[in-house]
């Protein structure tokens, strides 16, 4: 890259106590990329989008958004970000224009110009008809538009968008994720988190893969297939697993990493096309009651256990349940 | 000008919710309404009538202090048996009776301990406190003399032993100086008959009230610092090219144009339902409404900033109003408190906020009249702002 880039990160540290929230991430994105930053719940997404939209300010290191640190030039670097929060950042009891009207406010826009970019918005995110509506009588994915229309107000050079599709059913999903493709064409670099593998896969040029506070791995989605070595994955549903013989699946030499999940089990192959009949003999012959057995090629999937030895969706499962 | 927008925004919130003005507006008019009710009617008090429980043979201490106590228009006195006026005071036909014991002089001529009695129908609590005090004066200065002359007594008799015929001169000079500062005070207290003359309980309590309700509206508002940081909003604005200050300073203005809606509407309502006339000086009340309502945002805003959540504001919030309230008097008539107990409710806002109102209702005081209140309440507010915005800068991580 020779440009300058649009987002540069060095370093970036946040504490939280003993905790380190974010630890030591470095990355950089260029104009016009759709850069996504995956991982499961508690990685550090939002603290480092936070740290970037100068909400909470770094424990070390530096961030700076067209050559602007967020540190020391926060107001100047703020009038450059479209923040789109993780959670409805809206106010409930007014209606979507008033909120836009607010928001527009509060990035600078007056009159007339703030009004023309509201009905504009409100026709980007296809939401004319419901303006003078309450967000409190909006749907789940309604809310979740206007959330984003508020982020574009004043034409910010770089939107950061915090797992904007959570808990949305899947059509609003993917008109969302339209959404996001299309402002990117118009020009829009996009910073987008996200604990959905398909997500980052669909739209990002670029994806940093976050996990307890650090970035494991960078790249565009091929360059991480190919970083891990695997030239396929194989995906088995089943019940009646045990440990022992998921070691001893791991422990094959073609076999790099063998992990388990609710309903079955993932094994990253490196080599050796004749490996299929090896494992379906040894699963049956331990008594395993196999449902499918799915050969695909990597994926981010796969990088993350490559990674990490656990997959991001069991993780993701884990921390849900937590919650 | 951002944190002109971030004001309105909070008032349009505000005004939308039904709730909010329920709290505001409904709640202390209707409150004084039923404060009203209970006191039967009371007010604009024309006679005060009462019994006067005393033996026959009381002699001249007892005419003297029924002399005093019915000497003013307002009171209605008859004599009666202890009987009789249990009776009527039970039955709610007299509002007190004042009971004084047989052998009252030579208690008061000997030093020892007596006790004059005052019955009160608590449901005319009012006309039975003017009574009340009307007695504790007479007893005080009855006390006070009794104390005095046996001072005097014991000097005079150390020297040479007084003769009876003397001892009773001399008490007799005694009473009758007695009397006459009974009738013409030489120092006049500030009397507290004057105001109960014309005690209007519409006029006592509605300021209490509004006062009361002022600070829940002001909590309920402040409350909302934490209710955009819980939402997300708050965040928002951070990520906006806004200055933090500036996000507070909205806050607190919104807060108080908020405030001072309410207090102003609240005196107009108490006006046009109750006929409470808040001064002869309009001018004094509209500033001393608008200390008011900067005392209360600002109180309401350190409650906020030192909580935690939203719900920690609201519980905290309100044991720390209705202990304020009742310490205060923002309930109740703390005049008839202990003087200890007065002397902790100056240390609360509400006590100088419904002292001030008070001043203005009862008193016709000016602005100059009111100049305490105002000292007190703005320097109470300016350190409760910058209490509150220390807190708030401190919780930003
Ligand atoms: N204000 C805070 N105080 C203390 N700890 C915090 C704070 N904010 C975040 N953390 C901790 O930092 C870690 C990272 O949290 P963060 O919200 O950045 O994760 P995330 O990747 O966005 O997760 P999710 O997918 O669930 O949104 C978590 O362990 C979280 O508990
Ligand atoms: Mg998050």
């Amino acid at each position: 890259m020779s440009v300058e880039p649009i987002i540069r990160v060095r370093n970036l540290v946040k504490r939280y106590g003993e905790l380190v929230a974010v630890d030591a991430v470095s990355f950089e994105v260029a104009k016009g990329e759709i850069f996504g930053l995956l991982g499961p719940n508690g990685a550090g997404k939002t603290t480092i989008i936070s740290i970037l939209s100068c909400i909470t300010s770094p424990t070390s290191g530096s961030a700076s958004i067209s050559g602007i640190d967020v540190v020391t030039d926060s107001l100047t670097a703020r009038s450059r970000i479209g923040v789109v929060p993780q959670e409805i950042a809206l106010y409930a009891t007014l209606s979507a224009r008033e909120n836009l009207m607010f928001w527009g406010r509060m990035y600078g826009l007056r009159d007339r110009t703030l009004a023309r970019r509201v009905d504009e918005l409100l026709d980007v995110v296809q939401l004319s008809d419901r303006a003078s509506n309450r967000i409190d009588t909006f749907s789940g994915g309604m809310k979740r538009r206007i959330n984003i229309a508020a982020g574009l107000l004043h034409r910010p050079d770089v939107l950061f968008l915090d797992e904007p599709t959570v808990g949305i059913d899947p059509s609003t999903r993917r008109s969302i994720l339209d959404l996001v493709k299309k402002l990117n064409t118009e020009g829009l670099t996009v910073l987008y988190t996200t604990h959905y593998l398909e997500e980052a896969e669909f739209l990002c040029d670029r994806v940093g893969i976050v996990d307890k506070g650090k970035m494991i791995a960078v790249g565009t989605r091929d360059e991480l297939t190919e970083s891990i070595g695997a030239t396929g994955v194989i995906e088995v549903r089943a019940d009646g697993l045990d440990d022992a013989v998921v070691d001893w699946l791991a422990s094959l030499p073609e076999i790099s990493q063998a992990a388990r999940s609710d309903d079955g089990l993932t094994l990253n192959v490196v080599r050796g096309a004749n490996l299929l009949p090896t494992v379906v003999d040894r699963l049956t012959s331990s008594g395993v009651d196999i449902h499918s057995v799915d050969v695909t090629v990597p994926n981010l999937e796969s990088v993350f256990l490559h990674l990490t030895g656990k997959r991001l969706d069991e993780e993701n499962d884990e921390n849900n349940r937590r919650d | 000008m951002k944190a002109l927008h971030i004001a309105l925004k909070d008032l349009r919130m505000r005004l939308r919710d039904r709730n909010t003005l329920v709290m505001m507006l409904l709640l202390p008019v209707g409150m004084t309404a039923i404060i009203g009710f209970a006191f039967g009617g009371e007010s604009g008090i024309s006679t005060v009538e009462f019994l006067l429980v005393a033996p026959e043979e009381g002699g001249f201490l007892v005419d003297a202090a029924a002399g005093f106590l019915s000497q003013h228009e307002l009171f209605d006195v008859e004599r009666a048996s202890e009987e009789e006026a249990r009776r009527a005071v039970a039955d709610g036909e007299r509002s007190a009776a004042v009971m004084i014991p047989e052998g009252l002089v030579d208690s008061f001529l000997s030093g020892t301990p007596a006790e004059v009695r005052v019955l009160r129908d608590p449901a005319s609590s009012i006309k039975a406190g003017i009574i009340q005090s009307m007695v504790e004066q007479v007893v005080s200065s009855v006390s006070a003399g009794s104390a005095l002359g046996r001072g005097v007594f014991e000097t005079l008799d150390k020297d040479e032993p007084l003769s009876d015929s003397e001892q009773l001169a001399l008490w007799g000079w005694m009473f009758m100086w007695m009397r006459d500062a009974w009738t013409e005070p030489p120092v006049s207290l500030d009397t507290a008959d004057a105001d109960t003359v014309d005690f209007d309980v519409h006029a006592y309590f509605a300021p209490g009230f509004a006062v009361l309700f002022l600070l829940f509206t002001m909590l309920t508002s402040a409350k909302t610092i934490h209710e955009e940081r819980e939402s997300g909003t708050y965040g928002r604005l951070m990520a906006a090219p806004l200055s933090e200050t500036s996000i507070i300073a909205g806050k607190m203005l919104g807060s108080y144009v908020l405030a001072a809606l309410q207090i102003l509407t609240l005196i107009a309502l108490g006006s046009l339902f109750f006929g409470i006339e808040w001064g002869s000086h309009p001018g004094a009340t509209v500033v001393m409404a608008l200390v008011t309502a900067a005392g209360a945002t600002s109180l309401a805003m350190l409650i906020a900033a030192a909580a935690r959540t939203g719900r920690q504001t609201d519980n905290v919030g309100t044991a720390f109003i209705l202990v304020m309230s009742l310490l205060g008097g923002s309930m109740w008539p703390i005049e008839q408190a202990p003087e200890a107990f007065q002397r902790f409710g100056r240390f609360t806002f509400n006590y100088w906020a419904h002292g001030g109102f008070k001043k203005l209702i009862f008193d016709d005081a000016g602005l100059a009249g009111i100049t305490q209140e105002i000292a007190i309440i703005s320097a109470m507010s300016a350190v409760f702002v910058v209490l509150a915005v220390l807190l708030l800068a401190r919780r930003r991580a």
